[in-house]
């Protein structure tokens, strides 16, 4: 279980005074508490209710409809299960071959070694993320830059502005100076919305940059499947290890009781005399 | 404020060190290291850093292993786990290494600026 900061706080105030006892009985209650709260009871109800409305649902129709497609399917089944011709007998050699040969199901390759794929999915994505942080870096300066000039200009309209002020007041006959000064206390207006626009996007910016820390969590998370398989390859070898030293037997193909074609005495009795001929 | 920030995943290092950077602490004042070998080395180094914020799992020397050493040298300086790791017999071990504070990713930048705060008030 996985704690949150608050958590975390409290036990920085706490750790002091905290012993290893009192944690393993904290641990234990949390089990406890856990274990009360989950409702068996409401599943089975569930699904007690969920087997009624089905049992409910089906028809007649339905019925037979069913058995069609159930025969149909067993027709395909059996055509697919029909007993093995020399080809199929060829491609389990094949199959042999190939597994002998770690050519199957898949040849390992470099591009099929799984921990080798998870690694590279690992470091790609720690490249491409760091892409994205350039990109992210780089609108947080144009940003500032853009922040920048917009202040340049408010201040150059605020003294416009003062001017215009001075003039539309000492010359109130002349229009011109009071329609200046309306558009200038506008675009004034405007470069405030640039402003405040700005500083929303750079926040979005700054969102996304923490949003991106699930990269760095995510590749934890593969470099512990990772680990899982290493250990468990390591665990597989060890324990179908052949350490008695004999050469590989040759297996036999068909033995008594198999479900495939096995020759009876009969059988070979006419293969004898056909071949004797 | 000069700060050394610990993390072997490069994305992490430019968020934690843009959220410092938020916080007016210039590019020219932290240095970024990606295991604990380098950290240590940089560490000894400069020897001027006034926080250290360290993750926990790295290739070479890991997080714990660099604020034990740390701590073996300097007692006093401020030290931050930022880490996935976030059990709670991770965070007490943690503790008892050493470290002053201690941030599960992911994390907000708020977060690391209260904790930042407190760490220079003290």
């Amino acid at each position: 279980m996985s704690m949150s900061q608050e958590e975390i706080e409290a036990l920085m105030s706490g750790a002091d005074d905290m012993g290893f006892d009192e944690t393993e009985d904290s641990v234990d209650d949390i089990v406890n508490e856990e274990d009360i709260s989950s409702p068996e009871s409401e599943n089975e109800v569930d699904v007690n209710d969920i087997l009624a409305g089905i049992d409910g649902i089906t028809t007649e129709a339905e019925d037979s409809k069913k058995e069609v497609d159930v025969n149909g399917i067993l027709a395909g089944i059996n055509d697919n299960v029909s007993s093995p011709n020399e080809d199929q007998i060829t491609n389990v050699d094949d199959m042999h071959n190939k597994i002998n040969s770690s050519q199957y199901p898949m040849p390992v390759s470099k591009e099929n070694k799984v921990v080798n794929q998870l690694n590279e999915v690992a470091d790609d994505s720690e490249a491409k993320a760091s892409q994205i942080f350039d990109i992210l870096s780089f609108i947080l300066d144009e940003n500032s830059e853009i922040l920048q000039y917009n202040k340049n200009i408010v201040e150059f309209l605020e003294k416009e502005s003062e001017l215009l002020t001075s003039l539309s007041i000492k010359f109130p006959n002349i229009a011109v100076f009071n329609e200046n000064l309306s558009h200038a206390k506008t675009l004034i207006k405007n470069s405030d919305d640039i402003l405040s626009k700005i500083e929303a996007e750079n926040n979005k910016v700054f969102e996304a940059m923490e949003i991106m820390q699930y990269h760095d969590i995510n590749r934890q998370k593969i470099e512990r499947v990772m680990s899982v398989i290493k250990k468990l390859s390591t665990y597989l070898n060890s324990i179908f290890e052949d350490d008695s030293g004999k050469a590989e037997v040759q297996i036999a193909k068909h033995i008594s009781g198999d479900s495939s074609d096995i020759v009876n005495a009969n059988d070979i009795e006419s293969l004898i005399s056909e071949y004797s001929k | 404020m000069r700060i050394l920030i610990v993390d072997d995943s490069s994305t992490m290092r430019r968020i934690i060190g843009n959220v410092v950077q938020q916080l007016g602490v210039s590019k020219d004042d932290f240095d970024e290291a990606e295991d604990g070998v380098v950290a240590w080395k940089l560490f000894q180094e400069k020897n001027n850093y006034d926080v250290v914020l360290t993750d926990w799992n790295m290739p070479n020397m890991n997080g714990l292993e660099l604020v034990k050493t740390i701590r073996g040298a300097d007692k006093k300086i401020p030290i931050v786990m930022i880490t996935t790791e976030g059990g709670k017999g991770e965070v007490i071990t943690a503790l008892k290494a050493g470290v002053n504070n201690y941030i599960v990713k992911p994390f907000s930048a708020e977060i690391l600026k209260e904790k930042l705060d407190g760490l220079v008030k003290a």
